[in-house]
């Protein structure tokens, strides 16, 4: 028997069955596979034959609600408004020949700092594109606002204002301290470096490759004039699923209401062919988008 | 360097470079410094609300046995890498019912300290309630409770005076230039097969053979030497908020899997009853990552019915340097989960009903046998 996926000629010898209810046949089956193969509701990458990935571990979608927040966390700017990842809800995955891996996820965050008493979850929609073994990968991200935007300004100019009148921390070492404790004098300086740190742990994620924030182990530099915040500060990212703790340099500067700017080194002690290596990056947030 | 602690080093805890803290770490927590300068403390005034060094978890053990004589005796394991002893604590109500084992293992890893910190718990609550807890004091009737408060010691050590984020033992390999080996993956489990590493510089070295490590050699031999009568076998980590079952080097499933993810599931839904944490369940395999050599996987594969990781909060907001404000919560949770599977544990082995349900089931397939025959 001729296998269906075959285009039938118009005539043939030896088959017993009509041409004509065969060939819809094929041309239905042919559109169910479009159909599966297609992201839903969007136009993406319709080439590259993506496959509908169902042996996706459940792993891999909580890195990706992840890395879709430390990429928005990051454009937002704001160090009184990160969010964290709640949980995710629904989530639909592809695969290409290449081993690269798209996700389209909604989940929901809960404020990292939240209101006394009120843990709102807001809810946000996003695609993750992981290009197999390679980091940054491409994540497109939309929240449902969680805080009014004037709210938002004002408490970030707060904050800015409380950090303008934090003496030069030289002395403080590690945040939070051995024994998960912040200060609360201290704790816009974790926000800050917090959303800093967002930038580079979405940069370093790969389908393979996650992070978390382990302790900020060095304040080195902290200057504040009248146009901004240039902190400079050694993070310890905690990677999975090496285990390996990875310090990185960053310096970035922030202002309430303006675009981040960051720029960092990250040490990579651990790999085995190398003795060491760095990697850099930089970047400077896009002015605020209106979608929050 | 500086030796605040004259009187501990009676234990034999000398170590190159010393025991004194690293001022500049403790900036912030200067009355922790004055604590453990001060006198030995009391177990009235032990607090289970804080990280303890492990000088302070030596003497908490010695103070338990003191106190619970009746109850409680401490067991020799051996020695670690730097020569530290390893003590377990045995809880048992003397008594002439046969009994069964569950083994609870904290502080494989050295940072995560929550884990040390629950197993001092879980005895405390274990040894406050028994006489006037019933659900604690039936489990004693039949079950001895042998609890390792930090099985890596040295590690741990480590984490209070040098580096906070330290996660391998201390066993010193190629020519000193490298230390540690991870004690998760050094058991005798597919040794080194998957998600470990022959590098000594890596996290997840898996030492130089299966069992190499004295520590992991000090358990082994413990838990192989009583394995007829362990039914359960609990092994405490951070972070993550996960129940895990075998196995962690393959996505084969253990034979008694569906119990496990029963019981496991029971396990979480009690702890999430408590301050509404939420713990995932599942094969270490499917929901973490591909490990080999873990104690879990060794302690199932000889025989253990019971086997499960805990990976305790948080999620990653703190990870392993989790608030001591966050100690309390986190251990009365887990104590849900973990007094949950004993209740599982021991409704399998000694409740009455399941000898009724074999009963019924009896006397029902007798009665159809006798139908049959008369068709």
């Amino acid at each position: 028997m001729q296998p269906l996926r075959q285009p039938l000629p118009a005539s043939r010898r030896g088959n017993p069955l009509p041409a004509a209810p065969l060939l819809a046949l094929l041309l239905l089956l042919l559109a169910l596979q479009e159909a599966a193969g297609a992201p839903a509701g969007s136009g993406g990458p319709e080439d590259s034959g993506w496959r509908q990935d169902t042996e996706l571990p459940r792993q891999l979608l909580s890195q990706a609600a992840r890395v879709a927040l430390h990429f928005f966390n990051f454009r937002a700017g704001s160090p009184s408004a990160l969010r964290m990842l709640a949980e995710v809800q629904e989530s639909r995955a592809w695969i290409n020949q290449k081993k690269e891996r798209k996700v389209d996820l909604v989940f929901t965050t809960e404020l990292y700092n939240p209101e006394e008493g009120n843990k709102r979850l807001g809810k946000c929609s996003a695609r993750v594109f992981f290009r197999n073994e390679k980091p940054r990968p491409a994540v497109n991200v939309t929240c449902a606002q969680l805080i009014e935007k004037k709210k938002r300004h004002e408490e970030d100019y707060q904050l800015y204002k409380r950090m303008k009148q934090l003496q030069n921390p030289v002395d403080v070492v590690s945040i939070p301290d051995n024994h998960g404790h912040i200060d609360p004098s201290l704790k816009p300086i974790w926000d800050l470096a917090f959303l800093g740190s967002s930038y580079v742990m979405w940069e370093k994620t790969t389908q393979f490759l996650h992070y978390y924030m382990a302790q900020l182990s060095r304040v080195k530099q902290w200057k504040t004039n009248d146009d901004a915040i240039d902190f400079g500060y050694t993070v310890l990212l905690h990677e999975f699923s090496t285990q390996e703790i990875i310090p990185c340099h960053i310096h970035l500067v922030w202002y309430p209401g303006k675009p981040l700017k960051v720029k960092y080194h990250c040490q990579e002690v651990q790999t085995p062919e190398e003795a060491s290596g760095t990697e850099e990056g930089s970047a400077v947030a896009p002015t605020e988008l209106s979608n929050f | 360097m500086k030796p605040l602690l004259g009187t501990f080093y009676i234990l034999g805890m000398l170590v190159p470079g010393g025991l004194g803290y690293d001022r500049s770490l403790a900036q912030h927590r200067q009355e922790v410094v004055d604590e453990t300068v001060s006198p030995r403390r009391s177990l009235e005034t032990y607090s289970y609300n804080r990280y303890h060094p492990m000088e302070e978890v030596y003497q908490w053990m010695s103070q338990i046995r003191e106190k619970y004589t009746e109850v409680v005796t401490q067991h020799f394991l051996g020695m670690t890498y730097e020569s530290r002893p390893m003590y377990c604590l045995k809880i048992s109500q003397p008594s002439d019912n046969p009994k069964k084992i569950i083994w609870m293992d904290c502080g494989i890893h050295a940072r995560e300290w929550i884990a040390p910190a629950f197993c001092q718990w879980f005895v405390k609550e274990i040894l406050q309630n028994y006489k006037d807890n019933s659900r604690i004091r039936r489990l004693l009737k039949n079950l001895d409770f042998y609890v390792l408060p930090v099985l890596n010691i040295d590690g741990y050590i480590y984490t209070w005076t040098t580096d906070r984020l330290w996660r391998k033992s201390r066993s010193s390999h190629n020519n000193g230039t490298c230390f540690g080996t991870d004690l998760n993956r050094n058991f005798n489990a597919s040794w080194c097969s998957i998600g470990a590493s022959h590098n000594c510089q890596e996290l997840t070295f898996c030492g130089t053979g299966p069992v190499s490590e004295p520590e992991t050699k000090a358990v082994s031999s413990f838990i192989e030497s009583k394995k007829e009568n362990i039914v359960c076998f609990l092994t405490m980590h951070s972070y993550g908020q996960l129940i895990l079952l075998p196995y962690g080097y393959t996505t084969n499933k253990p034979s008694n899997h569906e119990e496990l993810i029963q019981v496991g599931q029971k396990a979480a839904n009690a702890l999430k009853a408590k301050h509404g944490t939420n713990y995932r369940v599942g094969s270490s395999a499917d929901i973490l990552y591909a490990t080999s050599g873990s104690s879990r996987d060794w302690a199932w594969d000889i025989g253990i019915p019971f086997s499960y990781t805990f990976e305790l909060r948080d999620n990653g907001t703190y990870g392993f340097v989790l608030p001591e404000a966050q100690i309390q919560a986190t251990c009365e949770e887990a104590m849900e989960a973990v007094l949950s599977v004993l209740d599982d544990v021991y409704e399998k082995y000694w409740h009455s009903n399941s000898a009724e349900k074999a009963t019924s089931t009896a006397v029902v397939l007798s009665l159809l046998m006798s139908f049959m025959s008369l068709l």
